[in-house]
Parts: structure tokens; C-alpha cells; sequence
């Protein structure tokens, strides 16, 4: 449903967008106060269903599918399973409360926010991010790479440098991971062969 | 007393009667990533969401069975050796780098063919990270 | 498409709708988890099986028919599953449900009041 009003505003769909917004941003504070680090994690996946809504209704399917699929997906089942290494309980650290430092970061948050009301409209037609390269790409994706999905196009052939960047990110997070916390559990006997180099490793 | 919970017959059941389904929506999202959502990041999390639950039910020690360490370790590297292996094929055939247009002898083709290469790679290498992430993970023991 | 199947399609919609409020309130308001977790359950059957009616008269007899008829068997069967998993769940953790007389016989912890976790 989609109301034009004067300067063509869509109504229903930014009064949507707004009450999904203020969800992000209570689930955000409470994130940030509750201490049960179980009832946090559940939290996080609400989060980020909330934004996978919130793409959909900008229209913008592929970003919700990937931020339905890892953040309210498989993110939470990682953060959950991290759980079984920590303890359920935030530790309160005394003594953090800082008058400066809140201000600091109030004075800091107003200026940004001051520096973004010079900004463009969101989804303006003359905002410079329009008339660079993205009308070339909508206009000759078709014609030079003939598939219908514009956003595989784009993110697969025009920018295919940039996902190669991502896709090593991924691997480096896994690589990571391995070499942090490395090799699962082992049983005495196989701990005392590993120490003398008798055994090949496995996982 | 408490119901003895080690049989866990409602989840394995309906677990085996799933995971299938996940693996061949996973592959539908790959493949179909030209013509409508998807394409290799979804495609990968999906297949990885399999084994996740796989592993939720039945355990690391038998998902380590299913797929060894050697094999997530194999896959991992496998990806992203697809996607930069397309882009020194181009490099061979005497493009740019990436330059999906010199690897058929129609431009649109070659174009088809180094998008579904890449986005295969992409898929393996996502698929292979949340595996290792989530399997190294479940492997610790309790404090 | 006619009138009466518009209407009919925006009636089972608004009851969906109608039912998916309802489970939320008992979300909210039931004591118990296990009562809450019927409440749940309100909302993956009637919430989700209205509405997406509601969508099967609105595409008629297409791919996205089968596409929806599809979502909503892999709901009727992962959220049943869902809830048995989160019940095994709570009662492992030494969550149990809060009857006063009932026939059935009921697991009973003496070193927990019921309804209490053990964290």
C-alpha cells in the first residue's frame, strides 16, 4: 500500500520502516543493559530479523535473504555454541562510570549527526552516488552480461574484485578461528603422544 | 525423577527427514542466483545450516565421520583458489584480471561462465567456514 | 479477479492476523513456559496457515502457488519440532510445569519450587 503524498513520499511504507527502526533501537539498549548473556544472544537474532524486515519492505531481497540466512540464522547458532565456553553471566565491572566520557561521546554523536543534515535525501535522483557508475550498470547489464539479476551482476562481474577481497575475508575468519582455539577435545593418553610427537593431528 | 532425555527419536526423525531438503534448497539458491535472489553467500550459510543441525542432533563425533577435518580444511582453501584460479584463466587467455569476456569465444557467454564459477567458489568457501567455525566451537568441552 | 475472492483472501489475511495477535498476547501474559509455548504454537499454525491461504487465493494457480504450498509444510513441520526440542530443553534444565492436581504423572525435582530454572 503505498500513499503519494506532495513530494512523493510513500506513507505506509516509511511509517513501517520507522516502527521497525525504534524496535532496532530498544533491542539495541537492552542488548547493551541485560547482563544474562543467553537472553542477549536471542536478542541479536531478533536484530537482526528486524533488519532483514526492513530490507524487504526497501525492496532490497538479496540483502535481506543473506541477513536473514547469517544473522538470524547461523550467527545466533555460533553465538550460542560460544556460550558453552564462557560463563552465562556478564561480569559487572565496577568503575566505569565517566561524566567526561559521556560527554565526549554525546558532543561527538551530536556532530555527526549535525554533519549528515547536509546530506542528501535518502534516494535522492541527484545525489552524486546515482549518476557515477549505477546508471551505467542498470542501464548495460542486460546488454553486456545478459543475466536478470542485477545485483549478481554487479556483485559477481562489475565488482567481482571486491568479492574476491570478501570471500578471502571469510577464509581468514575461518583460518582465525583454527588457529585461535585450533584443535577440539583430546583424551589424556592422546594429549601425551601429541606432547611427544607421536601422533598425527586431527581434529 | 526426570524422563530419561537420551533418546532423542521426534528430533532424529524428523532431522533425517529435513536435512535433504536444506542441501537441495542450498543448491537451488546457488544456481538460481542469476535469476532471482541468491547466489553464493545464502547458498553457502544454507548448506552449512544442514550440518549444523546435523551436528545439533547426532553429535561432532559422527558429523566428524561425515566430513573430516581434512575435507573442511580441503574446501576452505578450494574456493577461494576457484575464484582467483577464474581470474588468472583470464589473465592466460589475455584479459584483465576478472575480465570475464575473454573466457568463451561469445562475450555474454564467457560472462555466464565466469559468474557461475566465481559464485560456486564463493559458496564453497562460505560453506566450509561456518562449518569449521561451528564444528571447532561444539568441539570444546565444557569448563 | 472477482470481488468476492478479493474479499475472501483479505478476510482469511485479517484473521491471521487476528491470530497472530492473540499468541503474542499469550506470549506475553501466560504464566508458564510450557503455556506460553502453546501460545507459540497458535501463531505457526492458524497465524501462518491463514495468511498464507489468504496469499493462495491471491496468486491462483502458478509456480508461486507451489512455492507457498511448500513454505507451509516445512513450517508444519520444523516448528512442532521447534517446540518438542525447547520442552526437552527445559526440562533437562529443571524448568517444570506448574499444575497443582492433575492425573498425569509429572516429573518432580524436590529442590526446585516449579516454574524456576536453575540459574
Amino acid at each position: 500500500m503505498k500513499l503519494k503524498i506532495n513530494d512523493g513520499e510513500f506513507v505506509i511504507e516509511t511509517l513501517i520502516i520507522m516502527v521497525l527502526l525504534s524496535f532496532m533501537l530498544i533491542i539495541g539498549l537492552a542488548v547493551a543493559h541485560i547482563r544474562n548473556l543467553f537472553s542477549v544472544v536471542i536478542l541479536t537474532g531478533i536484530f537482526s530479523l528486524i533488519g532483514a524486515v526492513i530490507y524487504v519492505v526497501m525492496d532490497a531481497v538479496d540483502v535481506a535473504f543473506t541477513e536473514a540466512a547469517v544473522g538470524a540464522g547461523v550467527s545466533t547458532v555460533l553465538l550460542l555454541s560460544t556460550l558453552i565456553l564462557v560463563d552465562s553471566k556478564e561480569k559487572v565491572t565496577p568503575g566505569l562510570n565517566s561524566f567526561v566520557a559521556f560527554i565526549l561521546v554525546t558532543l561527538t554523536g551530536g556532530v555527526l549527526i549535525f554533519g549528515t543534515i547536509d546530506m542528501p535525501k535518502f534516494g535522492d535522483f541527484k545525489a552524486p552516488i546515482h549518476n557515477h557508475v549505477t546508471p551505467r550498470y542498470l542501464t548495460k547489464s542486460s546488454k553486456e552480461i545478459g543475466i536478470p539479476n542485477v545485483v549478481t551482476s554487479v556483485l559477481a562481474s562489475y565488482r567481482g574484485y571486491d568479492t574476491l577481497g570478501e570471500t578471502f575475508v571469510i577464509f581468514t575468519a575461518a583460518i582465525g578461528v583454527l588457529a585461535i582455539i585450533g584443535r577440539g577435545r583430546r583424551k589424556p593418553e592422546q594429549a601425551i603422544k601429541h606432547a611427544k610427537g607421536e601422533t598425527f593431528d586431527d581434529t | 525423577m526426570i524422563p530419561n532425555l537420551q533418546h532423542k527419536t521426534i528430533l532424529r526423525v524428523v532431522s533425517k527427514f529435513l536435512i535433504p531438503f536444506i542441501l537441495l534448497f542450498a543448491l537451488y539458491v546457488q544456481w538460481h542466483g542469476d535469476y532471482g535472489p541468491g547466489g553464493g553467500f545464502q547458498a553457502g550459510v544454507i548448506f552449512a545450516s544442514g550440518f549444523i543441525l546435523y551436528t545439533l542432533i547426532f553429535g561432532v563425533t559422527r558429523v566428524r565421520k561425515v566430513i573430516p577435518s581434512w575435507v573442511t580444511r580441503l574446501t576452505l582453501a578450494l574456493g577461494v583458489l576457484i575464484y582467483s584460479g577464474v581470474g588468472i584463466a583470464t589473465l592466460i587467455r589475455g584479459g584483465n584480471f576478472l575480465d570475464y569476456n575473454v573466457l568463451s569465444e561469445n562475450a555474454i557467454q564467457g560472462q555466464h561462465i565466469g559468474i557461475l564459477l566465481v559464485e560456486f567458489g564463493v559458496g564453497v568457501t562460505v560453506f566450509s567456514a561456518m562449518v569449521t567455525i561451528f564444528i571447532t566451537f561444539a568441539g570444546q568441552n565444557r569448563n | 479477479m472477482p470481488v468476492i475472492l478479493e474479499f475472501l483472501s483479505w478476510l482469511l489475511m485479517f484473521s491471521g492476523l487476528v491470530f497472530c495477535f492473540i499468541g503474542a498476547l499469550g506470549l506475553l501474559k501466560l504464566p508458564d513456559l510450557f503455556s506460553r509455548m502453546h501460545a507459540a504454537g497458535i501463531i505457526d499454525t492458524l497465524g501462518v496457515g491463514l495468511i498464507i491461504s489468504g496469499l493462495f487465493i491471491q496468486t491462483g494457480f502458478t509456480l508461486v502457488f507451489a512455492k507457498l504450498l511448500m513454505v507451509l509444510v516445512f513450517i508444519f513441520f520444523a516448528s512442532p519440532t521447534a517446540t518438542h526440542a525447547l520442552a526437552r530443553a527445559a526440562i533437562n534444565g529443571r524448568v517444570l510445569p506448574n499444575v497443582k492436581n492433575s492425573d498425569v504423572p509429572v516429573p518432580v525435582d524436590n529442590n526446585l519450587i516449579s516454574g524456576e530454572t536453575q540459574n
